[in-house]
């Protein structure tokens, strides 16, 4: 009885020393946030591919809200605003479209398989200098419900939590 | 010698029936209209339903909380465009999915067109703001030219037949 206890517990130990040990590589992974205030949006380039205004302009005002939605900066600014050039720790977020497939809500109503919206862009966070601070290519896609601009929304937030990953206010 | 009852009399035949004044009348009826804001407006819910009028120079939305004003000549772009929408949409065309056989699928098929209005504009601060909204067919290229007349810039001067622009799209791809 007691041996059989013994050998649960040991196991039990050793199972968990070997789930901790990668965890806490993992942690000691994780690159530390780079500290920013503040960072400025601008509007979505679209040299490459052809995107429609409202996608453009859905982009860029999601993608403010939900910078400010998440609160990783305490300040959020626009392309131009004026206010944004005395910022010393700014964060310049320049977007531009890779790819973008226009899909169609009525056929996913109507099939649910088909129909998607699809839009991928390269993110640059760049410092104040115009050094590139990160890359990353997101994607935003509508699969089931909802219009096209959907996709728009997605992308946003995951925008939004990229850059909160990797900047911010707070550690 | 001319009466003065005459005079006032054709006075105000002359002001009642002044071209000018019925054209000016025509001009604003014509481009008030129901709108819904889907976004952009700053103080303003996503889709948001009111009314959209050029008055005085600048784009007015009225809705049920009051009023968001663009001067004209702070747009820096404004296009216009295409879409569709459920006849029966909202909560109640959500519903209409969990209908047997499918039933709320074909009701999918019924849809309405719609026109989109996009625009660009600088704020006092200087930074750059969007809005879009959507507008009954055919009311957003009047109310695009109206504001064009009133210094509103464009990229796209004609509005470009959304059938020609997707298959262009399309052979880009």
């Amino acid at each position: 009885m007691s041996l059989s206890f013994r050998n649960a517990v040991s196991c039990f130990l050793l199972s968990a020393l070997s789930l901790a040990g990668p965890l806490a590589q993992a942690q000691q992974r994780q690159p530390a946030k780079i500290k920013a205030s503040a960072i400025q949006v601008m509007m979505i380039q679209s040299d490459k591919v052809t995107v429609p205004a409202e996608f453009q302009v859905s982009l860029y005002e999601e993608l403010i809200d939900q910078l400010r939605q998440k609160g990783d900066f305490s300040r959020v600014y626009r392309d131009g605003d004026r206010n944004a050039a005395t910022v010393p720790d700014l964060i310049v977020l320049q977007c531009t479209v890779e790819s973008f497939k226009q899909g169609s809500e009525k056929t996913r109503q109507v099939t649910t398989v088909a129909g998607a919206t699809s839009i991928t862009l390269r993110c640059q966070f760049k410092d104040e200098r115009g050094n590139s601070l990160l890359e990353r290519n997101i994607t935003g896609k509508v699969r089931f419900f909802g219009g096209n601009l959907k996709a728009t929304y997605d992308f946003a937030k995951k925008a939004a939590s990229a850059a909160g990953e990797n900047f911010g206010s707070r550690n | 010698m001319i009466s003065r009852i005459t005079v006032v009399v054709i006075a105000v035949v002359l002001f009642v029936y002044n071209p000018v004044i019925w054209v000016t009348r025509a001009q604003e009826a014509q481009t008030e209209t129901e709108a819904v804001q889907l976004i952009g407006l700053a103080g303003l819910k996503d889709n948001t339903k009111g009314r959209l009028l050029v008055v005085n120079g600048s784009l007015r939305f009225i809705h049920s909380k009051g009023n968001a004003e663009v001067p004209a000549a702070a747009i820096e772009d404004v296009v216009t465009g295409r879409d569709s929408q459920r006849v029966i949409g909202g909560t109640l065309g959500t519903l209409t999915m969990l209908a047997p056989f499918g039933s709320g699928r074909v009701l999918s098929l019924f849809r309405t067109k719609l026109d989109t209005l996009t625009i660009q504009f600088r704020a006092a601060g200087g930074g750059l703001h969007g809005a879009i909204f959507t507008v009954p067919l055919g009311k957003a290229e009047i109310i695009k030219q109206e504001l064009i007349s009133h210094g509103a810039k464009t990229s796209i001067p004609t509005q470009a037949d959304p059938k020609t622009t997707t298959s262009k799209m399309k052979e880009k791809k």
